[in-house]
């Protein structure tokens, strides 16, 4: 069971909105962390995914576990957020 | 979420310009048509920062705007949009069969418009440092250098526009440019020198190592080819914008017929070797890599699709 989603996202990205789009289509909500409109927080999306790129797509479960999602990879978002 | 069924009359994969557009005219046909999207909505349209060159915007717009705009209208008249994938592609006594992350479909005729990425260049480093310090997406992953130095490879219209993007971020910019000239429009060429305070150009320039420490990017390896020479350039990272790969790989095996690089061989009907299976846009062998004339393909082929649903013999001109 999904406990809470956190996007990273700048204003520009495609795939970015492409997340969104999913899990809005699926009816789960999510929180957004735009990078552009908060730069301070960059270096915790890099940390948590290892990665210079958005989106970065943290889902956390019930028991705090987490997944990491980077870009738009229906592969692992889809069975993260199910 | 909503449930699709199974049974469709078109199906088509990719929701680039050119689906989008052939979606706009088989359902404004009252023609049932579904797209399956695994990557953006607009293609690489939507990734791209601003559109000078498409008809109808006097200023020019944002590819994510010209992308969310063609979706709205192709989704006005009734065009559902899959996030999803397809991974195979065969005919059976149903009709056109596609296997899916949304599970087995059946289609009476078949649009591929997947579109192309951008290529891998092939260099020692372009993939241990991929989205750690090498990005082919400078919408994405632009607003991680801000106040840092980056590498760009290319000459043509992507490179020198998503440059000029990139000025928004960078304290400066090598552009590393393999031919003696830009193969970028004039217009963009013009944009690029108006930024010379930050961005630097190096034609005959070959991009052959990205070099890098503890996880992160510290220099690109060229060869100034007048002179044979190693340069080195120091960057924080590195944007590649060198050529398109047609979005295929997932054709191995279908028998749909392909040309040496990959895009797909149609005839004069945008139709493919096999019977009901279209091709259009940038994936189609003699495509002109065009916003513009990816919409132009996209209605031609959806009035092919529909004469093809129609049961008329398509004659060619």
């Amino acid at each position: 069971m999904v406990k809470n989603i956190t996007i990273f996202t700048t204003n520009t990205c495609a795939y970015c909105v492409m997340v969104k789009k999913y899990l809005t289509n699926k009816g789960v909500s999510y929180e957004e962390v735009n990078l552009d409109q908060n730069p301070e927080r960059q270096a915790e999306a890099q940390r948590l995914s290892g990665a210079l790129t958005v989106p970065v797509t943290v889902v956390t479960h019930q028991d705090d576990s987490q997944d990491v999602i980077v870009g738009f990879n229906l592969g692992r978002l889809a069975p993260a957020v199910s | 979420m909503e449930n699709i069924s199974n049974n469709h009359e078109v199906i088509m994969i990719g929701a680039g310009p050119t689906a989008l557009t052939a979606a706009i005219y088989t359902t404004r046909e009252d023609i049932e048509t579904l797209l399956f999207e695994r990557g953006a909505i607009g293609g690489l349209a939507a990734v791209t920062d601003h559109i000078d060159n498409y008809p109808g915007f006097p200023d020019g717009v944002d590819g994510l705007v010209l992308a969310d705009s063609m979706r709205k209208q192709a989704e006005r008249f009734g065009a559902k949009i899959e996030l999803g994938e397809v991974t195979a592609i065969a005919k059976d006594k149903k009709g056109i069969k596609l296997t899916t992350t949304s599970g087995d479909m059946h289609c009476k005729a078949l649009l591929i418009a997947t579109g192309s990425d951008y290529k891998k260049i092939g260099v020692p480093g372009e993939q241990e440092y991929y989205a750690r310090g090498v990005h082919y997406c400078a919408t994405c992953d632009g607003a991680f250098y801000r106040d840092k130095k980056i590498v760009v490879v290319g000459g043509g219209n992507s490179a020198a526009q998503e440059a000029v993007f990139l000025t928004r971020f960078a304290s400066h910019i090598d552009m590393l440019v393999r031919a003696d000239h830009f193969r970028a429009s004039d217009v963009l060429q013009d944009e690029v020198a108006k930024h010379k305070d930050k961005i630097t150009v190096h034609f005959n320039t070959t991009t052959d190592e990205i070099v890098g420490e503890d996880g992160k990017v510290l220099k690109v390896i060229g060869t100034d080819k007048t002179t044979g020479k190693k340069k080195d350039f120091e960057t924080d990272g590195v944007f590649i914008f060198a050529g398109l790969n047609p979005n295929t790989q997932f054709l191995n095996g279908t028998g749909i017929e392909l040309d040496a690089i990959g895009l797909i061989k149609t005839n004069d009907d945008l139709m493919t070797n096999i019977d009901g299976v279209f091709a259009a846009g940038d994936v189609r062998h003699g495509a002109t890599m065009q916003i513009a004339s990816a919409t132009g393909e996209g209605a031609t082929v959806a009035l092919r699709i529909r004469e093809y649903l129609e049961g008329h013999k398509v004659i060619n001109e």
